[in-house]
């Protein structure tokens, strides 16, 4: 046997033959894009300001980390660490907006859902926000909070909190009163109501605010880093294009996706994978 | 010993919003049901069966009459009444243990007696092995059961129940007929079960409330006077004891029919 064969019997025992194929499949177009990539440096079709050697990509990384020394430097934040504040930064702004979004969206999301004069009072305000929400708030938010971390945040926010306020409304007044009743007659007061059957029967649909707004906040952010931020990966971006750093410029571009990646396979999908399609609540893909 | 559930002179309008004009659902309706009695209400699609359970369940608050569980008047919903709804009431994201055991979480029962009584009921309903499952992995008898047990498990001091077997196919809706039976007797549940089948009414209760047609009112009462612990299909079908009373509740239900569509 063939260590190719070994690998591939291995790999097939590690992950299963469906799963396997589904990423196999899905890395072709990727391993053409750097076939491409890697063929037009050495075929010299657009010269390196226009398209730099994959190479010079992995330097970017060193020149920007340039006296960065060790994970404890990384993690505190020194100066010298350019790349990976850049990173911490956008992530941190990510996190924040999701640690005050999610709660408070979810909290008048329910409100709205299950009573009607709430609703009343909050769904015009809601749509006249959401449909300003996202960068056409840039300009002003400058005005109002200088560049820097306020901006940026506060241009997340307003995309997170009204995407999921929505979503958790509207999935509160999906759930079918029956078991509403059901808890009711079992003695459960407002709050067990909300604990155990609002805010679980509403969950595909936050699930979904969630990712939406994981999304359009993610995109929202790099927007604003780019005019109204001092740091993060879309500054980071700006910055090296008008330096003509056109390998930064890729470096930011290709961590920006990467890192969306990452979220939604390793956080949202298996989030979703152990509430709501093991209740059976939506159909599982594959 | 006063009976446990009252209803007197009870009736029910829904007002309309568009065109303005009443349903007027339930009309001076009384009837009582004693102390481990299983009663039945029978009567012709419409005719407020739902209505009558939504007004004992205190899900619907109600206007004129009176409705008192042991003693107490009705004045919204609580623990003393256990509701088994038609369908699709117990909760998806808990599995089965925690469904049945949810009215002891909500009463505050500590865990470890909580899981005890859990256990009983799981296997009084013959969910042994089910447990830890969700309710979409159940089918739907077993998801029927699942409902009951939540209801008994909870203890209330009397169990109202809405065509609960109406979704499942006959096979399976005349095995939970003989094991509600079974359970009733084991233990001592006071009843008020709705159904629009005869055959039910006549198999589970002691005694059979007919519903006129809308406006329901109470038409008439049936007692069937076979012990409940010789309700089994295979004998019953032959015993003049069970199918004089059924052919009688038959006949009543006719009527109510024949006349809706004259
Ligand atoms: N929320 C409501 N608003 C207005 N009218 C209603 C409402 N609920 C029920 N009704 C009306 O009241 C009458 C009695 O309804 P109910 O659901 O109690 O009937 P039922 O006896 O349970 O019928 P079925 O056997 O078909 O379930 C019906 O005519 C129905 O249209
Ligand atoms: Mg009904």
């Amino acid at each position: 046997m063939s260590v190719l064969q070994a690998a591939s019997i291995g790999l097939q025992k590690r992950f299963g033959r469906q799963r396997l194929r589904k990423i196999l499949l899905g890395s072709i177009p990727f391993a053409v894009l750097l076939v491409m990539w890697q063929m037009n440096t050495s075929m010299e079709w657009l010269p390196p300001v226009y398209i730099p050697p994959i190479g010079t990509i992995w330097e970017a990384i060193y020149t920007l980390s340039e006296g960065c020394a060790g994970a404890g430097a990384v993690l505190s934040m020194q100066y010298e660490c350019l790349f990976t504040n850049h990173i911490l930064s956008s992530l941190g702004r990510v996190g924040l907006s999701l640690v005050i979004g999610i709660p408070s969206g979810i909290a008048l999301g329910v409100l709205a859902g299950m009573s009607r004069r709430f609703a009343h009072a909050l769904e015009p305000i809601g749509v006249f926000a959401n449909a300003i929400s996202g960068i056409a708030w840039v300009p002003l938010a400058i005005v109002w909070f200088g560049t820097g971390w306020l901006t940026t945040l506060f241009i997340l926010l307003n995309t997170v909190f009204w995407l999921i306020f929505f979503n958790t409304l509207l999935g509160v007044r999906g759930v079918p009163r029956v078991y509403e009743n059901s808890v009711m007659t079992m003695g459960g007061n407002r709050w067990a109501i909300i604990t155990q059957v609002y805010i679980p029967g509403a969950l595909p649909s936050i699930v979904t605010g969630v990712r939406m707004s994981m999304g359009f906040g993610w995109r929202a952010l790099i927007a604003a880093e780019m005019i109204g931020g001092d740091s993060g990966l879309g500054f980071m971006i700006f910055v090296s294009a008008a330096e003509y750093k056109i390998e930064e410029v890729f470096l930011g571009v290709l961590v920006i996706a990467i890192m969306w990646m990452i979220t939604d396979r390793l956080l949202l999908i298996p989030l979703e994978r152990w509430t709501i399609q093991r209740w059976g609540m939506v159909w599982r893909p594959d | 010993m006063p009976a446990k559930l009252v209803v007197e002179g009870l009736s029910h309008h829904y007002p309309d919003e568009y065109t303005g004009e009443d349903v007027h659902a339930l009309d001076r309706v009384s009837l009582s049901v004693e102390d481990g009695e299983f009663s039945a209400v029978v009567g012709p699609s419409g005719c407020g069966k739902t209505t009558l359970l939504n007004i004992l369940a205190g899900l619907l608050p109600h206007t004129e009459g009176s409705v008192q569980v042991d003693g107490k008047e009705v004045g919204g919903p609580g623990p003393d009444r256990g509701v088994v709804f038609q369908e699709h009431a117990i909760l998806p994201w808990r599995t089965v243990a925690r469904n049945i055991g949810h009215g002891l979480e909500i009463q505050g029962v500590a865990r470890s007696e909580r899981e005890q009584r859990v256990q009983e009921f799981v296997d009084l309903v013959g969910l042994s092995g089910f447990e830890d499952r969700y309710p979409h992995e159940l089918s739907g008898g077993m998801k029927q059961r699942c409902a009951l047990a939540r209801t008994l498990c909870a203890n209330p001091v009397v169990m109202l129940m809405d065509e609960p077997f109406a979704a499942v196919d006959a096979q399976t809706r005349i095995t939970l007929q003989e094991e509600l039976n079974r359970i009733a007797i084991a233990t001592k549940k006071t009843i008020l079960f709705i159904t629009h089948n005869v055959d039910e009414a006549a198999f589970l209760g002691d005694r059979c409330f007919i519903f006129s047609r809308r406006p329901g009112k109470l038409k008439a009462t049936v007692k069937i006077n076979v012990p409940r612990e010789k309700r089994i299909w295979k004998d019953l079908l032959s015993e003049k004891a069970y199918t004089d009373p059924r052919d009688e509740i038959l006949r009543l239900v006719r009527e109510e029919v024949f006349d809706d569509e004259e």
